[in-house]
């Protein structure tokens, strides 16, 4: 526990540079900074370079910029291995789980790909098999193509961020057909949607994240803090779940 | 740690502040869910907080039907008195006068609501006019949606607002909702000191509200959260975090909107003055 009494592990944080926000340099004492501005004792990080520019620069870039850093857990950015551009599957995968990559994240809108075809099929079997958790924002996605991968996938588990306030009846119905897609709380903004999450599918379906930097982590801790639900609901989803779900997948691993 | 974050991290109600939401709704909305969309869900949300008011329209009066939604502010208000004040939308193909008419001594309704980009007409057009010329004499201040770029509310056309009516009260909802709109609306609010930024909305932060009250001074930015549209704690957790003086956060959360909403006892009170003057 930290001082104010409550673990936070951020699942959705990223290092670097905004092009079209005001959101500082993105530099690792950045980072740190805000974290314990908002009490969030450890962030698991990815870099705008692997969104916004090139995946294969900034996985590398990310691993060295939080290679001393305990608190900043590295996420990559998988791509489809059409084009060859990250090694094939299980080159991607083995170089991750040797640099400490603890989950990949997929931006299949921004990077001109159909996360459910058959492309990107390969990386997602071989990232599953590894046991890495993937992260997803639900504008780079559909929740059909969502419920395919998981449904395809079952032991792959999937963390759906940045929802907004719309998509209530679509998240529904995929998390009552799935066990594992999870949704995360960087802009879960539905007017008492957590807790009616909760109360529906239970609190092991939600991950603290904040969206930071380009999202208010503000947003997220007060979500969850000042949220109707029991303590132990607000530690599982504050750092607990997040926990258990990277260290079952690295036992499986 | 200022005292309402340390009543959040101890998971309690903040009760060192009095909080007004500036910008409420209440009830179901078509294009999405919203669990709890009624007036004890939200009064259960304000209580878990420690937020003591909140100025709404009912989402039917935005969406669909003024009439039948100002009355179901009303009844909104009539739930809770303590709680709730209504904001009485003008829908300006819905008999604007009308509305004005039969609402605007109604102590229920302490603002009025317009959302021209809902409603497809723009904030300048003469069908408002009735709204600005009752805001203009009573003081009655004027919630509009804003958005940078809107052909119907964006921050150009409040500043016109502005300029045609000085004494209105026009709280710029969302701020301009956009990091550029956000520029936008404090330089319009700087050259007009009847622009109030209410600062709800899905891409504010913390840092945008702050450089907001650095440009325009706390009494003009006022807390807004949009609930149930979005959830209240998304936007409040943004004002309790910021970096903000504690008698500047006072007032954005509370301290100025609980003065606009005075308009009818300053109404009284001049004429009260006029009356026994020699």
């Amino acid at each position: 526990m930290s001082s104010r009494g409550h673990v936070l592990i951020d699942a959705d944080a990223m290092l670097g540079r905004h092009p079209a926000r005001d959101v500082g340099a993105g530099t690792v004492a950045e980072a740190l900074a805000g974290m314990d501005r908002f009490g969030i004792s450890e962030a698991l990080v990815g870099h705008m370079l692997s969104w916004l520019h090139d995946p294969r620069t900034g996985n590398r870039a990310l691993l060295e910029l939080v290679a001393d850093q305990p608190r900043l857990h590295p996420c990559w950015v998988m791509l489809p291995d059409t084009c060859g551009e990250m090694g094939t599957p299980a080159e991607f995968v083995t170089a991750a789980l040797e640099g400490g990559v603890r989950a990949v994240r997929a931006y299949p809108v921004d990077h001109g790909y159909d996360l459910a075809g058959v492309d990107a099929a390969p990386v997602l079997d071989t990232v599953a098999e590894a046991g890495l958790p993937l992260l997803l924002d639900a504008a780079q996605t559909t929740w059909p193509q969502v419920e395919a991968i998981s449904a395809a996938r079952p032991h792959l588990t999937i963390v759906v961020g940045g929802l907004g306030y719309r998509v209530l009846r679509q998240a529904a119905g995929v998390l009552a057909r799935t066990e594992n897609v999870h949704l995360g709380l960087a802009n879960l903004s539905s007017h008492c949607g957590l807790e009616w999450l909760v109360e529906r599918f239970g609190e092991k379906r939600l991950v603290f994240g904040t969206g930071a930097p380009t999202r208010d982590p503000a947003e997220a801790v007060t979500r969850l803090l000042w949220s109707e639900l029991g303590d132990g609901a607000v530690a599982a989803i504050g750092a607990g779940n997040l926990r258990s779900l990277l260290r079952e997948k690295a036992r499986v691993a | 740690m200022n005292p309402l974050t340390s009543a959040l991290w101890e998971r309690r109600p903040q009760h060192g502040l009095r909080i007004v939401d500036a910008h409420a709704h209440a009830g179901p909305y078509s294009l999405f869910f919203i669990p709890e969309a009624g007036p004890a869900g939200m009064v259960r949300v304000m209580d878990r907080c420690g937020v003591a008011h909140a100025v709404l329209s009912s989402h039917l009066a935005i969406q669909l039907d003024a009439a039948a939604g100002n009355a179901a502010t009303a009844a909104v208000v009539d739930h809770a008195p303590d709680r709730f004040t209504g904001y009485l939308t003008v829908n300006p193909w819905q008999d604007p006068v009308g509305e004005i008419e039969k609402w605007g001594d109604d102590p229920r309704f302490g603002g009025i609501k317009l959302h021209p980009d809902l409603h497809i007409y723009p904030l300048t057009g003469p069908r408002y006019a009735p709204v600005w010329e009752f805001a203009q004499r009573t003081g009655c201040p004027v919630l509009t949606h804003t958005y940078d770029g809107s052909a119907y509310n964006d921050l150009p056309m409040v500043e016109e607002t502005a300029t045609r009516y000085p004494d209105a009260v026009i709280l710029a909802g969302h701020a301009g909702a956009t990091p550029l709109g956000f520029d936008t609306a404090i330089e319009v609010a700087q050259r007009h000191s009847g622009v109030v930024l209410e600062v709800c909305g899905s891409y504010n932060t913390g840092a945008d509200l702050a450089r907001m009250v650095r440009e325009v001074g706390p009494r003009q930015v006022v807390f807004g959260s949009d609930f149930p549209f979005i959830d209240l704690r998304m936007s409040l957790g943004r004002v309790v975090f910021s970096d903000l003086s504690d008698d500047a956060r006072a007032a954005v959360l509370g301290g100025t909107m609980t003065d606009l909403l005075q308009w009818r006892d300053r109404t009284r009170q001049a004429r009260s003055s006029q009356v026994i003057a020699p």
